[in-house]
């Protein structure tokens, strides 16, 4: 349609007329009123992701009102999204939980208990369940979201007291393997660097991650670095979608999905080949490892492996938009620039071999030298916001306790009861259930009792259904912690209402290292109360029902401390003085008052209060900067990996061969699908799709389908469209659009309708490393089933 | 050609006043006016294809087929308090924007909605009012809503320096984005807004045609 001057005058007046409009003074008028309106504003933690952004909540009368950003945090220096600017709407949301609910039978209606009955029915069901079945027949499961205090004091009273292993949560389903990935790769969890590096950074390689919608306040420092050195600046986007991070990308590699662990070997053999590699960094400080043993080979025996990953070879499985010269090209980039900084989040991490592919970014790094100096780092993304504090570091899953330390070891266990002062032997040597395992033993009927707490594994779990099933059983006693209703609550006996963030204090850590609190603003709804409070009175209850004074012991310290400070304070005190102590995750210098004090909290290791009010450390390992390399020190090089798990204080170089996904496509399901996040969601949506204006934008996932793709199923946008796999379907409008790779499908997670929870449809194959579930990759069949409907936002209620 | 267009606009007048069974007093304001308001206006637009707001209300004989034939009820007709205009089809973005599916323009009769393809649709033209804009506004607030959810997406809508910028020679006004902006503001209206621009000529009286 051509543009004629009559159109182009007609649109020039309005456009006019309408910014004219724009001038209404009056309307400034209100906004400001409001502004004006906040009785006091609260520092904290936004509840959100993994980023980890300084918000101020204003409070008005006694109600949340308003969020703004803090501009002197180092994280998020002010920005917010809208998740971040609206969750306050969901203190005092009218469907919050706010009484303690309970049925006998899952078939039941709920009923209003007191709380003194609840926290009985609770006690009463996991004691009869430990005394009739064992320790193992209970479990926790905790959540990423949770406060560090509440996931630590809950794996305490199931350690100490209840003596069982069985402590999991959902960060297992987000971040285990890059848990095993630090872990197997530098010895010890957790980036080393930190978010001060992107505006150091030359060369950014950002893989397996939707950024500028999973962690959008990251994503827009890294594209003002871009956006402010477009020429100094390279951005690699590789990911088998186009998604709205690839729009800042030079280069976009575009693969068919689960090859890329081809591509990232063909790269170090580019990078060996071409002589790209830092030999005397790898010399210094990098050893070559093979094999579950953990075999040493020679950096020979690496090139030998390497030689199988020709670029050429690599295209050919890659496909795509994969070409030998691309390869080339992109490792010339990652090893030349003066600072390469690899960021990646659930497309690595949510995969069958997702710990492989940790190993080979990080392979990348230790090959190039790329560590260790400024803007360079091997930088994995978390996605909740204390999954990194509260899970990986307060002892949150079933092979972990509190401060890196492994239940297999009996030193690292007894140094632990030592300081809880329980009797040594107490906590049982044999990790617990991992979450796939432990939902298996609940379809098993091998459970008998288990917590869920701030997390719906009804709708997270891989192949839900099944796991559903289990769930529903009657011989599974289910105690649910939350603030909504979910799909979780609707397969609970005993449902248990809690204080949200800004109702409760306590401590986020977020991806960077960093333990910022959060203390009390508001008043929870109702009788919800916060969690750590509950867990205590709770345990005091079962050791009167187990007669174990053990159990009481556990909670000793915390008896008769109010809850929504002092109770807190105590158990972070413990945590951090007694659990952290001598080791890498030291947080004995950021206490409550240093916290508070601190805009933006602190990164860890900080053994010193002195230490942690100047921030923390940045970077670790680099002497000089991170205090523990110098206590570590073991010669005069500047760089000290001092990680507890690797017994040579090296870095150690995977060969990892090449391995696709569990499921690939046939005749029957040829296509990919794979699932993801979107901007204004959040997980299972039981918080942002009850914010109006962020449901508004999304109100229900859609299917993703590449315009080629569609054509040859006459598939046409907004086409209710069915993506069935071996384990369950769903029908969903589709949504035609330049985005995954040909032959691939692309759905959003976050939907709670039964057609549109795309969790029924995945494959819960995991990773035999790091027990994590391949949600990103599974083989699906799609059809046309209907044109277009007009359909409607769906969310659990009472 | 004065003479002509007063002449059309006579024989127009009287159609409609039939049309809608009233008689209107009709005096010399009317030249410079249109003789009844149109109800076309910001964000309340007529369905893709439309022609001109001047032919719309003639050429279109209330069948309420686009209205049946949409699948996600954005096409809804106007009620009787409209009087002349009572049954002419308009979506209201702000309800239920339209996803282009273009099935309206397939069954229009008299074609008034005339067969376009979605990327020529001007339904209107986006206008963010930068000064309700959370992300215009305010420093530090990351809102993408507007341009996460356009059909054209870096073709209608782009961003600058992180600022959603609408391209106005791209844009269709399906509405989309104005439903999905967060801010509402205290006239009802968001902080983007579809104004039919197209309907209307800049002086805003008739359009002559195709």
């Amino acid at each position: 349609m051509g543009l004629t001057r009559r159109d182009f005058l007609k649109r020039t007046a309005a456009a006019a007329a309408a910014s004219y409009i724009g001038l209404r003074l009056p309307f400034d008028a209100p906004e400001e009123a409001m502004a004006a309106d906040v009785d006091s504003w609260h520092i904290g933690s936004c509840r959100l992701c993994g980023v980890g952004c300084r918000v101020r909540l204003g409070v008005k009368d006694g109600r949340a009102v308003a969020i703004k950003g803090v501009p002197e945090a180092r994280t998020s220096m002010g920005y917010l999204c809208m998740k971040g600017m609206l969750f306050y709407k969901l203190m005092g949301h009218p469907e919050r939980l706010t009484t303690p609910l309970y049925r006998e039978s899952k078939k039941d209606e709920f009923r209003e208990i007191s709380w003194e009955e609840a926290l009985d029915i609770a006690a009463d069901r996991f004691a009869k369940a430990v005394k009739e079945h064992g320790n193992d027949s209970v479990a926790y499961y905790g959540s990423g979201q949770a406060l560090t205090e509440e996931t630590y004091l809950f794996q305490k009273v199931m350690r100490a007291g209840l003596q069982t292993n069985n402590v999991e949560g959902n960060p297992r389903l987000c971040m285990a393997s890059a848990v095993g990935g630090y872990l197997t790769s530098f010895g010890a969890d957790e980036p080393i660097g930190s978010y001060a590096d992107i505006e150091k950074a030359t060369c950014f390689f950002i893989i397996g991650s939707n950024m500028a919608e999973a962690h959008p306040v990251i994503f827009r420092r890294v594209m003002r670095r871009k956006l402010d050195n477009r020429n100094s600046v390279t951005v690699i986007n590789a990911d088998p979608r186009i998604s709205p991070t690839s729009r800042i990308a030079d280069i976009h590699l575009m693969f068919e999905p689960g090859t890329d662990l081809a591509m990232l070997n063909a790269m170090a053999y580019v990078i060996l080949d071409e002589g790209l590699a830092d030999e005397k960094f790898i010399e210094n400080y990098a050893t070559f490892r093979i094999g579950k043993d953990k075999k040493e080979v020679t950096f020979e025996d690496y090139k030998e492996f390497l030689a199988d990953y020709t670029p050429e070879k690599a295209a050919q499985i890659c496909k795509g938009n994969i070409t030998p010269e691309k390869i080339r090209k992109v490792a010339r980039l990652f090893a030349r620039s003066s600072a390469t900084m690899s960021m990646w989040t659930m497309g690595i991490n949510q995969r069958k071999r997702g710990v492989w592919a940790n190993n080979m970014i990080h392979n990348l790094h230790i090959l190039t030298g790329q560590l260790c100096k400024p803007g360079a780092d091997s930088f994995s993304l978390t996605g909740q916001p204390n999954a990194c504090g509260g899970v990986r570091e307060g002892g949150g899953l079933c092979h972990i306790l509190p401060g890196h330390r492994l239940v297999k070891k009996e030193k690292l266990r007894n140094q632990v009861e030592e300081a809880w002062g329980v009797p040594l032997g107490r906590i049982p040597p044999k990790p617990g259930y991992h979450t796939m395992a432990m939902f298996s033993a609940i379809n098993q009927g091998k459970i008998k009792a288990i917590w869920i707490n701030c997390t719906s594994p009804a709708q997270s779990l891989p192949n839900c259904d099944l796991y559903r099933k289990g769930m529903a059983r009657e011989d599974c006693f289910m105690v649910v912690t939350d603030i909504f209703p979910t799909k979780t609550t609707e397969l609970a006996n005993l449902i248990l209402p809690t204080a949200f963030h800004f109702e409760k204090t306590g401590v986020y850590g977020c991806t960077e290292r960093r333990s910022q609190i959060t203390r009390k603003a508001v008043d929870a709804p109702g009788k919800a109360m916060p969690e750590v409070w509950i867990v205590r009175e709770w345990a005091l209850k079962l050791a009167q029902k187990l007669q174990d004074p053990v159990i009481e012991k556990s909670v000793e310290p915390f008896k008769g401390l109010e809850p929504d400070y002092a109770l807190p304070k105590a158990i972070w005190d413990e945590y951090t003085q007694k659990l952290t102590k001598g080791r890498d995750n030291d947080l004995r210098g950021a206490t409550y008052e240093v916290l508070e004090k601190m805009a933006d909290g602190v990164q860890w290791p900080a053994p010193t209060e002195e230490f942690a009010l100047k921030g923390g450390t940045y970077k670790k390992f680099v002497r000089g900067i991170d205090p523990l390399a110098d206590v570590h020190a073991k010669d005069d090089k500047p760089l000290q990996f001092y990680g507890p798990a690797h017994p040579d204080k090296k870095l150690w170089v995977w060969l990892r061969p090449h391995k696709g996904p569990e499921e690939m496509p046939d005749v029957q399901y040829p296509f990919y699908l794979s699932t993801g996040r979107i901007v204004d969601h959040w997980h299972t949506m039981s918080m942002t799709g009850r914010i109006t204006e962020l449901l508004r934008a999304n109100p229900y996932a859609y299917v993703e389908i590449n315009p080629s793709d569609a054509k040859a199923l006459g598939i046409k946008p907004g086409d209710m469209v069915l993506v069935e796999s071996r384990r369950g379907r769903n029908i969903l409008p589709a949504k035609v659009y330049e985005g995954p790779v040909k032959g691939m499908v692309f759905v959003y997670w976050h939907d709670m309708d039964e057609d549109r929870m795309i969790n029924r449809v995945t494959k819960d194959a995991y990773d035999p490393g790091s027990k994590e579930p391949e949600f990103k990759i599974c083989a699906c069949r799609i059809e046309k089933v209907s044109g277009p409907k007009p359909l409607k936002p769906y969310i659990v209620r009472m | 050609m004065a003479v002509d267009r007063k002449r059309r606009r006579f024989f127009k007048a009287v159609a409609l006043l039939g049309l809608s069974g009233r008689l209107w007093s009709v005096g010399h304001e009317a030249e410079a006016r249109p003789l009844f308001p149109s109800p076309v206006r910001t964000n309340r637009l007529r369905p893709p294809g439309a022609v001109p707001e001047e032919l719309f209300p003639l050429r279109c004989v209330r069948c309420g087929r686009c209205v049946e034939v949409c699948p996600y009820g954005s096409i809804r007709p106007l009620d009787i308090r409209n009087g002349v205009f009572a049954g002419t089809p308009v979506i209201d973005v702000t309800k239920v924007p339209c996803w282009l599916c273009m099935k309206c323009v397939e069954v229009c009769p008299t074609g008034s909605l005339q067969k376009v393809s979605q990327q020529d649709v001007r339904m209107g033209m986006a206008i963010i009012d930068k000064h309700s804009c959370f992300t215009w506004k305010e420093e530090g607030l990351l809102c993408h809503t507007c341009y996460n959810v356009c059909p054209f997406k870096e073709t209608a809508i782009k961003l600058q320096a992180m600022k959603p910028v609408v391209v106005e020679d791209k844009c269709t006004g399906c509405g989309l984005c104005v439903h999905a902006c967060p801010v509402t503001r205290d006239d009802g209206e968001k902080a983007i807004n579809v104004q039919p621009v197209y309907s209307f000529d800049a002086a805003g009286s008739g359009h002559e045609g195709r």
